[in-house]
């Protein structure tokens, strides 16, 4: 996918106030790397790709629309997601930006992800920390979907100990679990300390596609775009480009120059 | 002897672009009928009067092959009528010989073309006026007579003494004969009109807006019109008694959608703002099944092992909610006296309060099963004609299509981008090929049933489109939205060139 000699060009053409990126990956174009055969494959070179963020510490999540962008069967998508969700190596969450938005975890990123929040609650003392213990063993176990009832909520965690009300609040505070707004009995899985990371997504995405709108033909070639830099979201122009592409809202159009991308009009 | 043309291929417009000093060598020769592939140009039907369309001659070669070959019985009748019905429906476009003309001055919000003939077409609107369109037949003829004008055979609006006086939702024939047919509307009632007197012969009324009425075409010891809501409860009309049958409970907000199932007479299908979607049998109280997204089967029917494995899950599941004692049954839903849900006794026990224990009827356990089919109202149902899978659009813009046998969510993936939210849309579904059209925004998009991809798109209206009607017999598609027009769309049409010279004639290209 790559040669050696043309990431090192590309490098010397790069503009400094670009992204640098480690990984070998993610030299290369952003067209070269459009679409994956395998979803499994996608999964992994996204989360290699994601953007490193200073302020905040949160492992690699991929967004399920980012997923649909790079492989052509949605269908095929879909199913593999299933599988892999039921194997248990990856969690799906559902997010609350709104749309029917899904993030996709590998589990061993989520766990990294709790014991990190549980580390810092550990320091401020916020109270009994066994709960997050009964959480991994018990519910992230045996419960996959992205949302579950109080009442089965208490009983898993009842198979560690003797469950009380503040080791519920101590799950909501540190973020791991969320109460849904429809039904106060049902709970969200959620990723801890995502907050700012989504109000970075939400306004990425309004401000990538208002800067293709007020273009005159709403349309960019892709070389260039990718080359930007997004003001309000900290993640990159080729996470919220993979994202937009994937949920319709952009379309990549082949023409001799190279792709360009065109808001949708539906 | 004149020059050949340079590339053998197909050309459009081959006959426009051969300036002068090209020969151009005709086709007229049967002795190399396959080979070579000569187009005729398009002309579109406005600017004069023959509308010749575009033919490939290696088509017309291929279809009198295939005749050819039901003749000589190589092709079944099935496949064969099924090739010819996939070739016209790929073929669907905006149709330039038919044309319906609609008095409504609102939103078309239904659409329905009878089930024994197809051949009157029935539409109900926003300005509370219902009409119904001869389909098959004429009324008059434009452009030369190539055009053909439908215009409705009558009106029944608000200026009828006993129309209704809002918007109408639903419009419905009864499925035995066209001698009947059932509105419901925004003013609270269904009413069962009398076709060929348009009087109203019966009135309903009902609790709150009506947003779908929906009567079984299998039935033949009931005549119900099922009638979705706002009110949560599914109200059953029965014609013959004029009186209501039954009302069936479980959803937890009110019913956009009904569909009666296509395999039974008894079973109803309902779809609700709460985004749930329930199956009833009618001969008993509550549902028997409420269908869960999160439940899913990878592929069109579940493997036999895991089949047999869900069974017996789901069977031990239904025994201990029928017995309320086993500890893993599926969590109930009622707040304890605590006020703070944690219980101390174990799980599936209704905790008694004194006197006031709550006993519930065994069929009425379902109403606590809140599991949802969509994320937002689920907003347009239809069973396949094998009654086998069910397609739900939701607010959410998400269509899935679930395996009626297991209550799986199959995971096709249907690639919308959104779907209409405020209002309920009317799917529609051809058989073979197995296509789904959606009202799409201002588009109707035809998704492929097993794969999810998207075959066609048709873009016509001016605004959301809120109703389709695929006509299996003609393959054609009706669709109507707010822009208060009904679209037909119908296979692209061979219409001989008669009237006009055309280039079949010896004629040169020269000019003057």
């Amino acid at each position: 996918m790559n040669n050696i000699t043309d990431s090192s060009k590309a490098r010397k053409r790069r503009r400094d106030e670009e992204i640098e990126d480690e990984d070998a990956l993610s030299l290369g174009k952003f067209e070269d790397n459009l679409t994956f055969s395998d979803t499994l494959v996608a999964l992994r070179v996204m989360r290699s790709q994601f953007p490193r963020i200073d302020k905040v510490s949160i492992q690699p999540f991929i967004l399920q629309s980012q997923i649909y962008s790079s492989v052509n069967d949605r269908t095929q998508v879909d199913r593999e997601l299933e599988s892999l969700r039921r194997e248990k190596v990856l969690r799906i969450f559902k997010l609350n930006t709104g749309q029917d938005d899904h993030a996709i975890m590998f589990l061993d990123d989520y766990l990294t992800q709790i014991e990190r929040v549980e580390k810092r609650m550990e320091e401020k003392k916020q109270g009994d920390l066994q709960v997050f213990k009964w959480f991994k063993t018990h519910v992230i176990d045996s419960k996959l979907e992205p949302s579950i009832g109080h009442q089965e909520l208490c009983e898993l965690l009842a198979l560690g100990g003797k469950v009380k009300d503040e080791h519920i609040s101590l799950l909501i505070n540190a973020g791991v679990l969320t109460r849904q707004l429809i039904d106060p009995d049902m709970y969200w899985f959620a990723i801890p300390n995502i907050g700012s990371v989504l109000k970075g997504l939400s306004q990425g995405r309004k401000e990538l596609l208002s800067f293709l709108n007020r273009r005159r033909y709403k349309e960019m070639m892709l070389a260039p775009l990718e080359k930007k830099r997004l003001r309000l979201s900290p993640l990159d122009m080729r996470f919220h480009l993979r994202d937009l592409i994937g949920s319709g809202h952009l379309k990549t159009i082949h023409t001799p120059t190279g792709l360009v991308v065109r808001v949708s009009k539906d | 002897m004149g020059l050949r043309p340079l590339s053998g291929g197909p050309k459009k417009g081959a006959m426009s672009s051969n300036g002068p000093g090209l020969w151009v060598e005709r086709n007229l020769s049967a002795g190399t009928y396959p080979e070579r592939s000569v187009e005729r140009v398009e002309r579109k039907g406005t600017a004069c009067a023959s509308s010749d369309i575009i033919i490939r001659e290696e088509d017309a070669w291929r279809m009198w092959k295939e005749i050819g070959g039901r003749e000589a019985g190589q092709i079944r009748p099935n496949s064969f009528s099924n090739r010819v019905k996939s070739n016209r429906v790929s073929s669907l476009q905006l149709s330039n010989y038919k044309d319906i003309v609609s008095p409504h001055r609102g939103s078309i919000n239904s659409l329905q073309v009878d089930l024994t003939e197809e051949r009157y077409l029935l539409s109900g609107a926003s300005d509370a006026s219902v009409a119904v369109y001869d389909v098959q037949r004429a009324t008059d003829y434009e452009g030369g007579g190539l055009i053909a004008k439908h215009k409705s055979i009558f009106v029944v609006d608000k200026q009828h003494e006993q129309g209704h006086k809002y918007a109408i939702s639903s419009a419905i024939w009864y499925p035995i004969d066209t001698g009947l047919f059932v509105t419901g509307s925004y003013d609270h009632y269904v009413k069962v009109w009398d076709t060929n007197s348009t009087q109203v012969v019966m009135n309903f009324k009902m609790p709150g807006k009506v947003y779908r009425t929906a009567m079984s075409s299998l039935a033949t010891s009931h005549m119900l019109i099922a009638t979705g809501t706002e009110d949560v409860q599914v109200r059953l009309c029965d014609i013959a008694s004029g009186a209501f049958a039954h009302t069936l409970s479980g959803h937890r907000d009110g019913i956009m959608t009904v569909e009666w199932s296509t395999s039974s007479e008894w079973v109803l299908v309902t779809g609700g703002c709460d985004g749930a979607i329930r199956y009833w049998d009618i001969r008993r109280a509550g549902c028997f099944r409420v269908l869960d997204q999160s439940q899913s089967q990878l592929g069109r029917r579940p493997p036999l092992l895991e089949r047999s494995a869900m069974n017996k899950v789901s069977m031990s599941k239904s025994l201990s909610t029928g017995q309320n004692l086993s500890a893993k049954s599926r969590p109930q839903q009622r707040k304890s006296a605590n006020g703070n849900g944690i219980k101390q006794s174990p799980i599936g026990r209704i905790p008694a309060k004194g006197s006031v224990r709550q006993r519930l009827h065994p069929g009425m356990l379902s109403s606590q099963d809140r599991a949802t089919a969509h994320y937002g109202a689920v907003t347009g149902l239809k069973v396949t004609d094998d009654g086998m899978y069910l397609l739900s659009a939701g607010s959410d813009s998400r269509i899935r299509l679930w395996d009626v046998e297991s209550g799986c969510n199959t995971l096709v993936n249907f690639e919308t981008v959104r779907l209409q939210t405020s209002k309920a849309i009317q799917l529609a579904m051809s058989q073979d090929p197995a296509l789904v059209f959606v009202p799409c925004m201002t588009a109707v998009k035809a998704f492929d049933v097993w794969s999810g991809k998207t075959c066609l798109t048709f873009r016509g209206h001016y605004e959301y489109v809120n109703c389709c009607w695929f006509s299996s017999q003609d393959q054609e598609l009706y669709t109507g939205g707010c822009d208060r027009k009904i679209l037909v769309w119908s296979p692209s049409r061979l219409i001989s060139d008669e009237l006009d010279g055309g280039p079949m004639n010896d004629q040169d290209n020269w000019s003057d």
